[in-house]
């Protein structure tokens, strides 16, 4: 029944996508014909309107989908292979409703449903423009990638296969890591909202290049889009990092793994996007640029979706193996032969007249920022792929890890951290030294007293040091840009909150929570301490300062999902934490379960790491203690909290008449006084900023 | 955010050309071909990029050799964890001796261990073979049930921190290691082991060793499931 | 004036100058034997999980491997010595670090050929529009300061 009700789901998405694709290509090709003849488009438009519905029609079947098989998790509706492989009655039901991304087949369902679900938002929000060729070839952009995903769940990754022969009784339900800590239920899915979010500006891109309107139309388009999307992949990734602390067990957030990398990569091109992007709406410079970056951007999750999924390369979080990766990898070679088609056709017609006048401008550091994020996204690329094209090349099987991608990119982090500092204080076009030594003053000072302060409280190390400097300069910028924002705020009489709202408030609060999270990084991996100590009930170690004691073991807990071995151990004489063994009846090994002790300034991680063969033996305990980890996800949040603000509808945004039935006319009067808005926003006016 | 320009492909109602379309005076012609070479040059890239990782086997079955292949047998002793009777692996020259790592958690272990039983008895009249095996992170007494479930009687050495399987350089299990008559590592098997391809392994490893020493480490890996 | 000027930035120079020496001088003798055990099992994967580091493992393997450079560090032997010991004993390379000889030195260099280029590239495009003469502004330009006028506070 479930299997029916999903293949029926997945069939629908599927006709609605190739039909969508099929009418709006065909309005498409009318509408030219009929212009090229002089005649007046209307019919041809009338079926460029009509291909909204068929948006509708691939979100219902991709929620069919999801509900036939959240339906068959839930009821442990075991004749369904995914359910069999995935799903056990112990299981709980928050991981029984996550087992739906614990695997592949499944994930392919979640990417289907945020990908249709961004499609119905995109032809509800441009309903009224639905018969713009611009709107129209990224509605048919989005539905072509949509195709692929629906028969990708059609053909090699079906999810509602049945099980032959007799119906299972139980399953062995979710890999044991993945039903270990809650967040496992929100981080898959915010990464998704992610990576899937930046499918808009792709297909906006694209039907730029198509129609050969590379102007700031589109781009005022999605700017919104692309900005939320980079903000759920932030959270998403960040998120990732907690999951894999608060789980793994070693005590480390990020490892340079090939899957952290795949959802890294998209987030240093988009990054770059957000920033190069202003200059094209300030200069109207870097079109091609900006469009191969956004492009860039969407290959990047198509080939990071590859690389983790089908195998090639070896990661802690690859959980499954799948047929699928041939699928991907052409997918992946048409996506990119598409863009560089059109770049190599549209690219150099398009590209727009201009200069920049002074590197030591804002524009100027902001190609600066571009050269730096392209550099660090091509380290990360190279050092993930690099062991297989060795491989290819001489049969040499070598890695590449951690120790090689932090020598890279310590240089490229200090980089980008200077240029935080410095950009916010630079005007467009070219600035002077007195403005500058003005404006930098402040910034550099803070920058100058953290790292007097971390010198002073003992930190060591030039890169360390180097960070909390540069963070400080650039915290220090930031907040000054803020101060000023506000009191322009208070000056036309608005509140200090319309000060904090808006794109270049946000940007600079993201700037703050960027900073908390490099110096926490920084802190946390330069002043780690770590230490397997053996402890007899009752005994204490010290490690890095913090005493803890091993009171002793917990009687196993025995449920039906898992047996739980943990241990006592008080920290500082205070709270006892609890760092657990535990075994999953399915399972070869063990898993453990961490216990950390949280503070603002230190975190103490707790592993069990070998249990004692007689209660009263003594127990191998890991302790691990690293400053300011707690400062990882306070930064995360407060990038969220950025972007949130920087996505607030200003108060001219708000004005904007309700849309007219006129397309044309309500371009020109919202269209234009919100643009007018922005680029108020950008900076602060010179006579504004100048004391 | 402003909506996307209006309905017609060209200049849009009154508002500002777009320099793209219309350029105003200074649009000059173009004179590069930045994005062409451009997006030619990252197409050859991608374009091998793509044939590398099209080529590319799933990472979890390639096999490999052993540095230890030729090389003296690193050492095995202690007590059985059956029998309790010391064993080690220095006082076996003379005859072959399978050294299998395994552990009862693991499926394959499981469904090579009739093969192994089968391969120690067909070899134990004539003395010639024979297995012992090697605990990877288990148990103790799991290992105990397991042998008195599923038979065997060869020395079986606990290993509880690992270390004679990083003097194997054992990266999983099962692997298994023949170690001829004079001591040295012949030939390394990755994955489950099946009783027909191991006598074959050891006929010609047998053959290798008779026919005058030669190449010591000929003998193939081969892994089977 | 010229002194009131330049007089803080000197003083931020120096007190970025002294902190730095200090701090990155200071740190003060050669690693102990537990910072190089740390480091050591960072630099090595753990042989029987995917993509982890030894340090980062809690694989049985892992752990002896762990054990194993404890015992070698404990009894003097220099960190090459570990890492190529521990190394010879398994068929693919554990070590983390790519060499920087043979092909394997590509992953070094690339990216450092890759930013050179990039940053010559702009210089000679800076150089190029500085000898090109100021293009006047186009109504674009002009539209776009309109705007912004407009719009200001």
């Amino acid at each position: 029944m479930n299997a029916a009700l999903g293949t029926a789901g997945v069939t629908l998405g599927l006709a609605g996508a190739v039909l969508g694709v099929v009418v709006l290509a065909v309005g498409l090709r009318r509408r030219r014909r009929a212009l090229a003849a002089g005649e007046p488009p209307a019919g041809a438009e009338a079926l460029l309107h009509l291909g909204r519905p068929f948006a509708w029609l691939v979100l219902a079947g991709a929620v069919l989908a999801t509900v036939a098989m959240e339906i068959a998790l839930v009821t442990h509706d075991f004749s369904l292979t995914y359910v069999a492989e995935n799903g056990s009655r112990a299981t709980p039901l928050l991981y029984t409703v996550a087992s739906l991304w614990a695997a592949l087949e499944g994930s392919i369902i979640l990417w289907a449903l945020v990908l249709s679900g961004f499609l119905a938002a995109v032809a509800h929000r441009f309903r009224h423009q639905a018969s713009d060729p611009l709107v129209a070839w990224a509605t048919l952009t989005m539905l072509a990638v949509a195709v692929f995903f629906f028969a990708l769940m059609l053909g090699p990754a079906d999810p509602f296969t049945t099980v032959a022969g007799a119906v299972p009784a139980d399953g062995p339900g979710p890999n044991p890591l993945l039903q270990n800590h809650p967040l496992m239920a929100i981080h898959p899915p915010l990464l998704y909202l992610g990576y899937v979010g930046f499918t808009v500006p792709f297909a906006f891109a694209v039907a730029a290049l198509v129609t050969g309107r590379l102007d700031e139309g589109w781009l005022a388009a999605t700017r919104r889009w692309a900005l939320a999307a980079w903000g759920f992949l932030t959270v998403g990734i960040v998120l990732g990092a907690w999951w894999s602390y608060e789980v793994l067990g070693w005590g480390g957030f990020w490892a340079w793994d090939p899957v952290e990398n795949a959802s890294f990569l998209p987030w240093l091109t988009g990054t770059a996007y957000i920033h190069s992007v202003m200059v094209q709406q300030r200069r109207g410079m870097l079109r091609v640029w900006n469009l191969s970056l956004l492009l860039a951007t969407f290959s990047l999750t198509i080939l990071g979706t590859f690389l983790t999924r089908s195998g090639v390369l070896d990661s802690v979080h690859s959980f499954t193996e799948s047929p699928i990766g041939p699928w991907l990898l052409s997918f992946f070679g048409v996506v990119v032969a598409v863009i560089l088609g059109l770049i190599a056709w549209r690219g150099d017609r398009l590209r727009a007249p201009g200069r920049i006048d002074s590197p030591v401008s804002r524009e100027g550091a902001f190609l600066a920022n571009n050269v730096v994020f392209a550099a660090f996204a091509f380290v990360v690329l190279l050092g993930t792929v690099f062991p297989l094209v060795v491989e290819a090349v001489n049969g040499e099987r070598l890695s590449v890890g951690t120790p090689y991608f932090n020598r890279m990119t310590t240089p490229l982090g200090l980089a980008l951290l200077f240029l935080m500092a410095v950009a916010p204080a630079l005007p467009w076009r070219k600035a002077s030294g007195e403005l500058l030594r003005t404006r930098l003053q402040w910034p550099a000072w803070g920058g100058a007293g953290a790292v007097a302060g971390a010198v002073l409280l003992g930190a060591r190390g030039l890169a360390p040091l180097l960070a909390f400097g540069l963070g400080g300069f650039a915290a220090a910028g930031a907040l000054r840009q803020l101060a000023l924002s506000v009191r322009a705020a208070r000056r036309r009489g608005a509140s200090v909150v319309a000060g904090l709202v808006g794109r270049s408030s946000g940007g600079m609060i993201v700037h703050l929570g960027v900073v908390l999270v490099a110096v926490a990084f920084a802190a946390a991996s330069a002043y780690l301490t770590g230490e397997e100590v053996r402890l007899a009930p009752g005994q204490s170690a010290t490690v890095a300062g913090h005493t803890v004691t091993y009171q002793g073991m917990n009687p196993p807990a025995e449920t039906p999902q898992k047996t739980v071995f943990s241990a006592r151990v008080q920290v500082d004489g205070g709270v006892v934490y609890e760092p657990a063994l535990n075994r999953f009846p399915n399972a070869t090994q063990t898993i453990g379960t961490p216990s950390v002790r949280t503070s603002l300034t230190d975190d103490v991680y707790l592993t069990l790491v070998a249990m004692p063969e007689e209660p009263g033996d003594p127990a191998l305990i890991g302790v691990l203690v690293q400053p300011l980890v707690a400062w990882l996800w306070i930064g995360g949040g407060v990038m969220a909290l950025g972007t949130l603000l920087a996505l607030w509808p200003g108060e001219r945004r708000r004005r904007v008449p309700a849309p007219s039935p006129a397309p044309a006319e309500e371009r020109r009067a919202g269209g234009d006084a919100g643009e007018a808005g922005e680029a108020g926003e950008d900076t602060p006016a010179p006579a504004v900023v100048g004391p | 955010m402003s909506a996307p320009s209006g309905t017609a492909a060209g200049p849009n109602d009154g508002a500002p050309p777009a320099p793209a379309t219309s350029g105003g005076a200074l649009a000059a012609p173009p004179r590069r071909r930045t994005a062409l070479f451009a997006a030619v040059a990252v197409g050859l890239v991608v374009v091998l990029l793509v044939a590398v990782l099209a080529t590319r086997d799933y990472s979890g079955t390639r096999t490999a050799d052993s540095p230890l292949l030729g090389r003296p047998a690193p050492a095995v002793e202690g007590p059985s964890l059956l029998d309790g009777r010391t064993f080690d692996l220095d006082a076996e020259r003379g005859r072959w001796v399978l050294v299998n790592f395994f552990a009862t958690w693991c499926v394959p272990c499981q469904a090579e261990h009739p093969e192994l039983v089968r391969f120690d008895a067909a070899h134990a009249v004539a003395g010639d073979a024979r297995v012992i095996s090697v605990v990877f992170s288990d148990d103790a007494d799991d290992v105990r049930r397991f042998f008195e479930q599923r038979g065997g009687e060869w020395p079986v050495i606990d290993d509880p921190v690992g270390r004679v399987a990083l003097e194997w350089g054992v990266t999983g299990v099962p692997e298994s290691f023949l170690v001829g008559p004079d001591g040295t590592v012949q030939a390394k098997v990755i994955g489950g082991i099946r009783f027909d391809s191991l006598e074959d392994l050891l006929a010609q490893a047998q053959g290798v060793a008779h026919g005058g020493g030669g190449e010591a480490g000929a003998g193939p890996p081969g892994g089977q499931g | 004036m010229s002194a009131r000027r330049w007089l803080p930035w000197l003083g931020l120079a120096v007190v970025v100058a002294v902190s730095l020496v200090v701090g990155a001088g200071g740190s003060g003798g050669p690693p102990t034997d537990a910072e190089r055990k740390t480091a050591l099992a960072s630099e090595l994967r753990c042989p029987t999980c995917r993509g982890q580091s030894v340090r980062d493992s809690d694989a049985p393997a892992a752990a002896a491997i762990r054990a194993e450079i404890g015992r070698r560090v404990d009894e003097g032997q220099s960190d090459e010595e570990i890492l190529a010991y521990i190394d010879g004993k398994f068929p693919e390379s554990l070590r983390l670090t790519p060499p920087a000889s043979g092909v394997g030195a590509l992953v070094w260099a690339l990216p450092v050929v890759a930013l050179v280029a990039a940053v010559a590239g702009l210089a000679a495009a800076f150089r190029r529009w500085r000898a090109e003469p100021l293009p006047a502004p186009s109504d674009d330009d002009r539209a776009l300061v309109e705007r912004a006028r407009s719009s200001g506070p």
